[in-house]
Protein backbone atom coordinates (compact mmCIF):
# COMPACT_ATOMS: atom_id res chain seq x y z
CA UNK A 1 0.00 0.00 0.00
CA UNK A 2 2.67 2.28 1.18
CA UNK A 3 4.19 1.45 -2.70
CA UNK A 4 1.77 1.87 -4.20
CA UNK A 5 1.43 5.24 -2.13
CA UNK A 6 5.29 5.87 -3.19
CA UNK A 7 4.56 5.48 -6.88
CA UNK A 8 1.67 7.74 -6.74
CA UNK A 9 4.09 10.27 -5.46
CA UNK A 10 6.66 9.74 -8.03
CA UNK A 11 4.93 10.28 -10.77
CA UNK A 12 2.82 12.82 -9.48
CA UNK A 13 6.10 14.80 -9.46
CA UNK A 14 7.49 14.20 -12.84
CA UNK A 15 7.18 16.92 -15.37
CA UNK A 16 6.05 17.52 -19.26
CA UNK A 17 10.01 16.97 -19.88
CA UNK A 18 9.83 13.78 -17.86
CA UNK A 19 6.48 12.83 -19.41
CA UNK A 20 8.17 13.11 -23.16
CA UNK A 21 11.00 11.53 -22.88
CA UNK A 22 9.12 8.80 -21.32
CA UNK A 23 7.07 8.36 -24.05
CA UNK A 24 10.08 9.01 -26.99
CA UNK A 25 11.48 5.78 -25.21
CA UNK A 26 9.11 4.27 -25.46
CA UNK A 27 8.00 4.91 -29.06
CA UNK A 28 11.74 3.72 -29.94
CA UNK A 29 11.68 0.86 -28.34
CA UNK A 30 8.62 0.07 -30.27
CA UNK A 31 10.09 0.64 -33.49
CA UNK A 32 13.27 -1.05 -32.34
CA UNK A 33 15.08 1.88 -32.57
CA UNK A 34 18.32 3.24 -30.62
CA UNK A 35 17.07 6.25 -28.59
CA UNK A 36 20.42 7.65 -26.87
CA UNK A 37 20.87 10.90 -24.38
CA UNK A 38 21.87 13.12 -27.84
CA UNK A 39 18.73 12.09 -29.56
CA UNK A 40 16.86 12.83 -26.85
CA UNK A 41 18.42 16.20 -25.77
CA UNK A 42 17.74 17.32 -29.69
CA UNK A 43 13.85 16.05 -29.27
CA UNK A 44 13.78 18.45 -26.14
CA UNK A 45 15.74 21.01 -27.65
CA UNK A 46 13.24 21.11 -30.81
CA UNK A 47 9.91 21.29 -28.71
CA UNK A 48 11.58 24.25 -26.75
CA UNK A 49 11.52 22.61 -23.59
CA UNK A 50 15.36 22.77 -22.81
CA UNK A 51 18.46 24.47 -24.38
CA UNK A 52 21.02 23.07 -22.39
CA UNK A 53 22.42 18.97 -22.40
CA UNK A 54 22.69 19.49 -18.69
CA UNK A 55 19.00 19.79 -18.26
CA UNK A 56 18.30 16.94 -20.72
CA UNK A 57 20.56 15.09 -18.58
CA UNK A 58 19.23 16.09 -15.54
CA UNK A 59 15.24 14.61 -16.70
CA UNK A 60 17.19 11.59 -17.95
CA UNK A 61 19.18 11.02 -14.53
CA UNK A 62 16.15 11.91 -13.05
CA UNK A 63 13.79 9.10 -14.17
CA UNK A 64 16.59 6.65 -14.36
CA UNK A 65 17.01 7.00 -10.48
CA UNK A 66 13.32 6.73 -10.28
CA UNK A 67 13.90 2.95 -12.07
CA UNK A 68 11.44 4.38 -14.53
CA UNK A 69 13.87 4.13 -17.14
CA UNK A 70 17.27 1.95 -18.24
CA UNK A 71 20.54 3.65 -19.36
CA UNK A 72 22.12 0.78 -21.69
CA UNK A 73 25.77 1.44 -22.46
CA UNK A 74 26.20 -0.03 -26.10
CA UNK A 75 29.11 0.99 -27.79
CA UNK A 76 30.00 4.41 -27.11
CA UNK A 77 26.01 4.88 -26.67
CA UNK A 78 23.79 5.59 -23.79
CA UNK A 79 20.47 4.17 -25.19
CA UNK A 80 17.17 4.69 -23.26
CA UNK A 81 15.01 1.77 -22.66
CA UNK A 82 11.68 1.94 -20.03
CA UNK A 83 11.51 -0.05 -17.77
CA UNK A 84 8.15 -1.59 -16.66
CA UNK A 85 8.06 0.88 -13.63
CA UNK A 86 8.06 3.65 -16.27
CA UNK A 87 5.43 2.26 -18.29
CA UNK A 88 3.19 2.30 -15.61
CA UNK A 89 4.06 5.89 -14.79
CA UNK A 90 3.69 6.51 -18.90
CA UNK A 91 -0.03 5.22 -18.48
CA UNK A 92 -0.52 6.56 -15.31
CA UNK A 93 0.41 10.09 -17.08
CA UNK A 94 -1.48 9.17 -20.51
CA UNK A 95 -5.01 7.90 -18.66
CA UNK A 96 -4.59 11.72 -16.41
CA UNK A 97 -4.57 13.35 -19.39
CA UNK A 98 -1.72 15.74 -17.73
CA UNK A 99 0.71 16.41 -20.22
CA UNK A 100 0.47 16.41 -24.14
CA UNK A 101 2.30 14.35 -26.56
CA UNK A 102 4.47 16.12 -29.01
CA UNK A 103 6.50 14.15 -31.91
CA UNK A 104 10.27 13.08 -31.60
CA UNK A 105 12.09 14.59 -34.37
CA UNK A 106 14.58 11.96 -34.50
CA UNK A 107 11.51 8.75 -34.99
CA UNK A 108 9.83 11.29 -37.14
CA UNK A 109 12.73 11.93 -39.06
CA UNK A 110 12.28 15.90 -40.15
CA UNK A 111 13.50 19.04 -38.22
CA UNK A 112 11.74 22.09 -37.86
CA UNK B 1 -14.72 82.01 -65.40
CA UNK B 2 -15.52 78.87 -64.46
CA UNK B 3 -13.13 75.94 -63.66
CA UNK B 4 -14.60 72.26 -63.94
CA UNK B 5 -12.72 69.60 -61.70
CA UNK B 6 -12.87 65.77 -62.74
CA UNK B 7 -15.09 64.31 -64.90
CA UNK B 8 -18.27 65.57 -63.43
CA UNK B 9 -17.45 68.53 -62.26
CA UNK B 10 -15.67 69.16 -66.29
CA UNK B 11 -19.19 68.22 -67.71
CA UNK B 12 -20.88 70.84 -65.50
CA UNK B 13 -18.64 73.75 -66.13
CA UNK B 14 -18.87 73.35 -69.82
CA UNK B 15 -22.63 73.60 -69.40
CA UNK B 16 -22.38 76.48 -67.38
CA UNK B 17 -19.58 78.41 -69.12
CA UNK B 18 -19.10 77.37 -72.58
CA UNK B 19 -15.27 78.61 -71.70
CA UNK B 20 -14.67 76.63 -68.93
CA UNK B 21 -11.11 75.54 -67.99
CA UNK B 22 -11.41 71.34 -67.19
CA UNK B 23 -8.94 69.76 -64.79
CA UNK B 24 -8.29 66.02 -64.74
CA UNK B 25 -5.81 63.47 -63.76
CA UNK B 26 -6.66 61.49 -66.55
CA UNK B 27 -5.64 61.83 -70.46
CA UNK B 28 -8.61 59.57 -71.65
CA UNK B 29 -11.14 61.62 -69.49
CA UNK B 30 -9.93 65.02 -70.79
CA UNK B 31 -9.97 64.53 -73.87
CA UNK B 32 -14.08 63.31 -73.86
CA UNK B 33 -14.65 66.29 -73.23
CA UNK B 34 -15.02 69.37 -75.50
CA UNK B 35 -12.85 72.24 -73.78
CA UNK B 36 -10.41 74.86 -75.17
CA UNK B 37 -8.68 74.58 -71.88
CA UNK B 38 -7.92 71.57 -70.67
CA UNK B 39 -5.34 70.99 -67.60
CA UNK B 40 -3.56 67.59 -67.29
CA UNK B 41 -2.59 67.33 -63.66
CA UNK B 42 0.04 64.47 -63.21
CA UNK B 43 -0.48 61.55 -61.59
CA UNK B 44 3.31 59.31 -60.65
CA UNK B 45 1.57 56.18 -61.07
CA UNK B 46 3.17 53.30 -62.87
CA UNK B 47 -0.38 53.20 -64.90
CA UNK B 48 0.06 55.95 -66.82
CA UNK B 49 -2.19 59.00 -67.03
CA UNK B 50 -4.73 57.16 -68.94
CA UNK B 51 -6.13 55.91 -65.75
CA UNK B 52 -8.67 58.35 -63.29
CA UNK B 53 -8.58 58.38 -59.92
CA UNK B 54 -10.57 55.36 -59.05
CA UNK B 55 -12.80 57.07 -56.24
CA UNK B 56 -9.69 57.78 -54.61
CA UNK B 57 -9.46 61.41 -53.42
CA UNK B 58 -5.62 60.90 -52.21
CA UNK B 59 -4.72 60.41 -55.77
CA UNK B 60 -6.49 63.76 -56.73
CA UNK B 61 -5.29 65.12 -53.70
CA UNK B 62 -1.42 63.95 -54.91
CA UNK B 63 -1.81 65.28 -58.62
CA UNK B 64 -2.93 68.33 -56.88
CA UNK B 65 0.85 69.53 -56.39
CA UNK B 66 1.63 69.31 -60.59
CA UNK B 67 -1.29 72.01 -61.40
CA UNK B 68 -1.32 73.80 -57.79
CA UNK B 69 0.22 77.14 -59.00
CA UNK B 70 -1.63 77.63 -62.18
CA UNK B 71 -5.02 76.17 -60.25
CA UNK B 72 -4.65 78.90 -57.62
CA UNK B 73 -4.18 81.71 -60.09
CA UNK B 74 -7.15 80.56 -61.93
CA UNK B 75 -9.28 80.18 -59.56
CA UNK B 76 -9.02 83.72 -57.89
CA UNK B 77 -12.14 85.26 -58.50
CA UNK B 78 -13.90 82.64 -60.45
CA UNK B 79 -16.03 79.26 -59.65
CA UNK B 80 -14.98 75.93 -59.14
CA UNK B 81 -17.38 72.92 -60.14
CA UNK B 82 -16.75 69.50 -58.83
CA UNK B 83 -17.92 66.77 -57.21
CA UNK B 84 -17.54 65.24 -54.28
CA UNK B 85 -18.22 61.86 -54.34
CA UNK B 86 -15.39 60.73 -56.94
CA UNK B 87 -11.27 60.77 -56.59
CA UNK B 88 -10.64 63.58 -58.97
CA UNK B 89 -12.79 66.14 -58.18
CA UNK B 90 -12.48 65.72 -54.13
CA UNK B 91 -9.14 65.12 -53.95
CA UNK B 92 -7.93 68.50 -56.39
CA UNK B 93 -10.80 70.45 -54.61
CA UNK B 94 -10.11 69.25 -51.19
CA UNK B 95 -6.05 70.75 -51.75
CA UNK B 96 -7.48 73.78 -53.16
CA UNK B 97 -10.21 74.62 -50.05
CA UNK B 98 -6.99 73.69 -47.93
CA UNK B 99 -4.86 76.71 -49.32
CA UNK B 100 -7.30 78.81 -48.96
CA UNK B 101 -7.71 77.97 -45.11
CA UNK B 102 -4.30 78.61 -44.73
CA UNK B 103 -3.81 82.07 -46.92
CA UNK B 104 -4.11 85.16 -44.90
CA UNK B 105 -7.41 87.00 -45.50
CA UNK B 106 -7.69 86.91 -49.37
CA UNK B 107 -9.98 90.67 -51.01
CA UNK B 108 -13.20 89.70 -51.82
CA UNK B 109 -12.62 89.84 -55.89
CA UNK B 110 -10.12 86.94 -54.67
CA UNK B 111 -12.65 84.62 -53.71
CA UNK B 112 -13.19 81.37 -54.80
CA UNK B 113 -16.94 80.02 -55.57
CA UNK B 114 -17.62 76.68 -55.06
CA UNK B 115 -20.93 74.45 -57.01
CA UNK B 116 -20.63 71.07 -55.43
CA UNK B 117 -22.36 68.19 -56.37
CA UNK B 118 -23.06 65.92 -53.74
CA UNK B 119 -24.15 62.39 -54.47
CA UNK B 120 -27.04 60.80 -53.98
CA UNK B 121 -26.28 58.24 -50.87
CA UNK B 122 -29.65 56.41 -51.20
CA UNK B 123 -28.17 54.85 -54.48
CA UNK B 124 -25.10 55.93 -55.06
CA UNK B 125 -21.49 53.86 -54.60
CA UNK B 126 -20.91 53.91 -50.56
CA UNK B 127 -17.12 55.50 -51.44
CA UNK B 128 -18.50 58.47 -52.85
CA UNK B 129 -20.79 58.46 -49.71
CA UNK B 130 -17.58 58.21 -47.67
CA UNK B 131 -15.86 60.95 -49.74
CA UNK B 132 -18.11 62.94 -49.76
CA UNK B 133 -18.22 62.79 -45.56
CA UNK B 134 -14.68 63.47 -45.28
CA UNK B 135 -14.62 66.34 -47.26
CA UNK B 136 -17.50 68.24 -45.56
CA UNK B 137 -16.14 67.40 -42.31
CA UNK B 138 -12.44 68.10 -43.70
CA UNK B 139 -11.44 70.64 -45.88
CA UNK B 140 -14.61 72.24 -46.68
CA UNK B 141 -15.47 73.12 -42.87
CA UNK B 142 -11.86 74.41 -42.55
CA UNK B 143 -12.18 76.62 -45.12
CA UNK B 144 -15.38 78.12 -44.54
CA UNK B 145 -14.19 78.33 -40.36
CA UNK B 146 -11.22 80.52 -42.53
CA UNK B 147 -13.44 82.75 -44.28
CA UNK B 148 -11.16 82.62 -47.59
CA UNK B 149 -14.22 81.33 -49.75
CA UNK B 150 -16.86 82.83 -51.52
CA UNK B 151 -20.49 81.66 -51.68
CA UNK B 152 -20.54 77.20 -52.05
CA UNK B 153 -23.22 75.89 -53.56
CA UNK B 154 -24.39 72.23 -52.35
CA UNK B 155 -26.10 70.72 -55.24
CA UNK B 156 -27.50 67.10 -54.66
CA UNK B 157 -28.23 64.19 -57.24
CA UNK B 158 -31.06 63.42 -55.81
CA UNK B 159 -33.44 64.25 -58.44
CA UNK B 160 -31.06 63.33 -61.06
CA UNK B 161 -31.42 59.63 -59.43
CA UNK B 162 -35.30 59.73 -58.53
CA UNK B 163 -35.84 61.24 -61.76
CA UNK B 164 -33.71 58.79 -63.72
CA UNK B 165 -32.17 61.16 -65.32
CA UNK B 166 -29.57 61.50 -67.70
CA UNK B 167 -26.16 63.17 -66.84
CA UNK B 168 -26.57 64.90 -69.63
CA UNK B 169 -30.07 65.96 -69.09
CA UNK B 170 -29.47 66.50 -65.30
CA UNK B 171 -26.55 68.92 -66.12
CA UNK B 172 -28.61 71.09 -68.37
CA UNK B 173 -31.46 71.20 -65.74
CA UNK B 174 -28.92 72.35 -63.13
CA UNK B 175 -27.44 74.63 -65.15
CA UNK B 176 -30.09 76.25 -66.42
CA UNK B 177 -31.22 76.71 -62.59
CA UNK B 178 -28.10 77.79 -61.67
CA UNK B 179 -27.92 80.09 -64.35
CA UNK B 180 -31.47 81.92 -63.28
CA UNK B 181 -29.65 83.45 -60.45
CA UNK B 182 -26.18 84.05 -62.12
CA UNK B 183 -28.37 86.13 -65.01
CA UNK B 184 -29.88 88.57 -62.27
CA UNK B 185 -26.89 91.64 -62.49
CA UNK B 186 -27.94 91.07 -66.46
CA UNK B 187 -31.66 91.54 -65.91
CA UNK B 188 -30.62 94.82 -63.62
CA UNK B 189 -28.83 96.05 -66.63
CA UNK B 190 -31.55 95.21 -69.40
CA UNK B 191 -34.93 95.87 -67.71
CA UNK B 192 -36.40 98.75 -66.04
CA UNK B 193 -35.95 99.55 -62.63
CA UNK B 194 -38.79 99.86 -60.30
CA UNK B 195 -37.35 99.93 -56.96
CA UNK B 196 -34.35 98.95 -55.26
CA UNK B 197 -30.91 98.04 -57.07
CA UNK B 198 -28.60 95.33 -57.66
CA UNK B 199 -25.59 95.73 -60.18
CA UNK B 200 -22.64 93.58 -61.04
CA UNK B 201 -20.62 94.57 -58.21
CA UNK B 202 -23.32 94.28 -55.52
CA UNK B 203 -23.90 90.57 -56.84
CA UNK B 204 -19.93 89.72 -56.89
CA UNK B 205 -19.78 91.33 -53.28
CA UNK B 206 -22.75 88.77 -52.37
CA UNK B 207 -21.52 85.88 -53.86
CA UNK B 208 -17.90 86.59 -52.40
CA UNK B 209 -19.37 85.85 -48.59
CA UNK B 210 -18.12 82.60 -47.54
CA UNK B 211 -21.33 81.19 -47.03
CA UNK B 212 -23.65 78.71 -48.39
CA UNK B 213 -26.18 80.14 -50.77
CA UNK B 214 -29.20 78.47 -51.62
CA UNK B 215 -31.24 80.05 -54.33
CA UNK B 216 -34.72 79.65 -55.73
CA UNK B 217 -37.16 80.86 -57.80
CA UNK B 218 -41.03 80.62 -59.08
CA UNK B 219 -44.05 82.80 -59.64
CA UNK B 220 -45.15 85.02 -56.85
CA UNK B 221 -48.39 84.90 -55.83
CA UNK B 222 -49.16 88.54 -54.11
CA UNK B 223 -52.47 86.78 -52.16
CA UNK B 224 -50.64 84.25 -50.64
CA UNK B 225 -48.32 84.18 -47.30
CA UNK B 226 -44.51 84.73 -48.95
CA UNK B 227 -43.22 82.19 -46.32
CA UNK B 228 -45.95 79.61 -47.64
CA UNK B 229 -45.22 80.31 -51.15
CA UNK B 230 -41.35 79.76 -50.55
CA UNK B 231 -41.53 76.37 -48.57
CA UNK B 232 -43.95 75.31 -51.69
CA UNK B 233 -41.18 75.89 -54.76
CA UNK B 234 -38.16 75.03 -52.75
CA UNK B 235 -35.24 74.42 -55.17
CA UNK B 236 -34.97 70.57 -55.51
CA UNK B 237 -31.41 70.55 -56.78
CA UNK B 238 -29.74 72.67 -54.33
CA UNK B 239 -29.53 71.51 -50.28
CA UNK B 240 -31.92 73.05 -48.41
CA UNK B 241 -30.93 75.91 -45.83
CA UNK B 242 -30.49 76.45 -42.81
CA UNK B 243 -31.90 80.44 -40.67
CA UNK B 244 -30.75 82.93 -43.43
CA UNK B 245 -28.12 85.30 -42.57
CA UNK B 246 -28.73 87.53 -45.63
CA UNK B 247 -30.82 87.66 -48.62
CA UNK B 248 -30.71 88.71 -52.05
CA UNK B 249 -34.19 89.08 -54.35
CA UNK B 250 -35.31 90.27 -57.51
CA UNK B 251 -38.92 90.95 -58.41
CA UNK B 252 -40.22 90.79 -61.73
CA UNK B 253 -43.46 92.32 -62.90
CA UNK B 254 -45.71 92.74 -65.71
CA UNK B 255 -45.74 95.40 -68.04
CA UNK B 256 -47.97 98.05 -65.49
CA UNK B 257 -47.97 95.49 -62.84
CA UNK B 258 -48.14 96.51 -59.15
CA UNK B 259 -44.45 96.57 -57.50
CA UNK B 260 -45.15 96.96 -53.85
CA UNK B 261 -45.57 93.24 -53.06
CA UNK B 262 -41.73 93.05 -52.85
CA UNK B 263 -42.74 94.67 -49.35
CA UNK B 264 -44.10 91.30 -48.21
CA UNK B 265 -41.07 90.16 -48.97
CA UNK B 266 -38.83 92.33 -47.20
CA UNK B 267 -41.02 92.09 -43.87
CA UNK B 268 -40.83 88.12 -44.14
CA UNK B 269 -37.83 88.19 -43.57
CA UNK B 270 -37.86 91.10 -41.09
CA UNK B 271 -38.27 88.85 -37.79
CA UNK B 272 -35.32 86.90 -38.84
CA UNK B 273 -33.03 90.27 -38.96
CA UNK B 274 -32.61 90.01 -42.43
CA UNK B 275 -32.59 92.63 -44.25
CA UNK B 276 -32.48 91.43 -48.18
CA UNK B 277 -30.49 93.31 -51.11
CA UNK B 278 -33.27 93.44 -53.56
CA UNK B 279 -34.20 95.23 -56.76
CA UNK B 280 -37.73 95.25 -58.23
CA UNK B 281 -37.85 95.27 -62.29
CA UNK B 282 -40.64 95.47 -64.99
CA UNK B 283 -40.47 92.50 -67.18
CA UNK B 284 -42.90 93.14 -70.53
CA UNK B 285 -42.70 89.27 -71.30
CA UNK B 286 -43.88 87.63 -67.86
CA UNK B 287 -47.79 87.51 -67.50
CA UNK B 288 -47.35 86.75 -63.58
CA UNK B 289 -44.76 88.45 -60.73
CA UNK B 290 -42.06 86.28 -60.54
CA UNK B 291 -39.34 86.11 -57.99
CA UNK B 292 -36.04 85.14 -57.86
CA UNK B 293 -34.62 84.37 -54.24
CA UNK B 294 -30.79 83.71 -52.90
CA UNK B 295 -30.51 83.20 -49.30
CA UNK B 296 -27.00 82.87 -47.45
CA UNK B 297 -27.03 80.72 -44.33
CA UNK B 298 -23.66 80.13 -42.02
CA UNK B 299 -24.51 76.58 -40.46
CA UNK B 300 -21.61 74.51 -41.10
CA UNK B 301 -22.90 71.11 -42.30
CA UNK B 302 -23.28 69.33 -39.25
CA UNK B 303 -26.21 67.77 -40.08
CA UNK B 304 -25.53 66.93 -43.43
CA UNK B 305 -22.61 65.06 -42.09
CA UNK B 306 -24.65 63.15 -39.79
CA UNK B 307 -26.55 62.52 -42.12
CA UNK B 308 -24.24 61.02 -44.74
CA UNK B 309 -22.64 59.47 -42.09
CA UNK B 310 -25.81 57.72 -41.08
CA UNK B 311 -25.84 56.30 -44.69
CA UNK B 312 -22.64 55.39 -44.82
CA UNK B 313 -22.81 53.18 -42.01
CA UNK B 314 -26.19 51.78 -43.42
CA UNK B 315 -24.27 51.02 -46.43
CA UNK B 316 -21.43 49.40 -44.89
CA UNK B 317 -23.96 47.60 -42.53
CA UNK B 318 -25.75 46.43 -45.54
CA UNK B 319 -22.68 45.05 -47.39
CA UNK B 320 -21.44 42.80 -44.22
CA UNK B 321 -24.74 41.43 -44.17
CA UNK B 322 -24.62 40.77 -47.72
CA UNK B 323 -21.28 39.07 -48.20
CA UNK B 324 -22.46 37.22 -45.14
CA UNK B 325 -25.55 36.20 -46.48
CA UNK B 326 -23.95 34.85 -49.79
CA UNK B 327 -20.60 33.73 -49.07
CA UNK B 328 -20.37 32.59 -45.77
CA UNK B 329 -22.29 29.68 -43.61
CA UNK B 330 -21.04 30.54 -40.33
CA UNK B 331 -21.48 27.18 -37.86
CA UNK B 332 -22.01 27.72 -34.12
CA UNK B 333 -19.01 26.92 -32.88
CA UNK B 334 -18.25 25.30 -29.09
CA UNK B 335 -14.59 25.70 -28.92
CA UNK B 336 -13.10 23.77 -25.79
CA UNK B 337 -9.24 24.69 -25.82
CA UNK B 338 -8.16 22.42 -23.93
CA UNK B 339 -9.41 19.89 -26.31
CA UNK B 340 -8.52 21.88 -29.24
CA UNK B 341 -4.82 22.15 -27.93
CA UNK B 342 -5.16 17.99 -27.67
CA UNK B 343 -6.37 17.56 -31.42
CA UNK B 344 -3.25 20.20 -32.35
CA UNK B 345 -0.67 17.88 -30.47
CA UNK B 346 -2.03 15.21 -31.90
CA UNK B 347 -1.28 15.91 -35.12
CA UNK B 348 2.16 16.91 -34.29
CA UNK B 349 2.90 13.39 -32.35
CA UNK B 350 1.61 10.37 -31.22
CA UNK B 351 -2.08 10.24 -29.37
CA UNK B 352 -2.44 9.05 -25.82
CA UNK B 353 -4.15 5.54 -27.37
CA UNK B 354 -1.08 5.54 -29.54
CA UNK B 355 1.29 5.46 -26.31
CA UNK B 356 -0.91 3.27 -24.62
CA UNK B 357 -1.00 0.50 -27.20
CA UNK B 358 3.33 1.43 -27.83
CA UNK B 359 3.37 0.30 -23.88
CA UNK B 360 1.16 -2.93 -24.36
CA UNK B 361 3.09 -3.88 -27.42
CA UNK B 362 6.62 -3.39 -25.76
CA UNK B 363 4.49 -6.20 -22.61
CA UNK B 364 5.67 -3.75 -20.25
CA UNK B 365 2.11 -3.37 -18.22
CA UNK B 366 0.67 -5.94 -16.45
Amino acid sequence: MQQQELFQEQVDGLEAAHFLVLCWAAAAEDRTSRYNITNCFDDLKFSGITRTKQSAVSVIDALARLRFIELREEGNRRHIFITRHGARALEHLVLKRKFTPVKSYFLEGSKP
Amino acid sequence: MTIGIGGAGSRLALKLDRDATVVNVSQTELAKVEARNRILAVVHAAQGQLRGSRKDPRIGESAFQSIRQELLHLAEGNLVVSSTGGGTGNGITSCLLRELANAEDLAVERRTRFALVLPYAKLEPAEYVVNTTDFLQGPLSDAIDNGNTGNIFLFSNKVKFEGRLAEDDFNNKLAASFQMLLDLPGKNDELKLLDGHIDHEDFDLFLSKPYFNYFTYFHHDPEQPFGKQLDKHRNPLILPPDNPIEALFVYEVPEGGDPRPFYDILEHFAPQDVNPVYSVLENPKLKKPFITLSLLYSRKPAELVEDFNRVSQEHAEAKVRKSIEQHVNLPKLEVNLQTEARKMARQQGASEDDILQILKRLGKLK
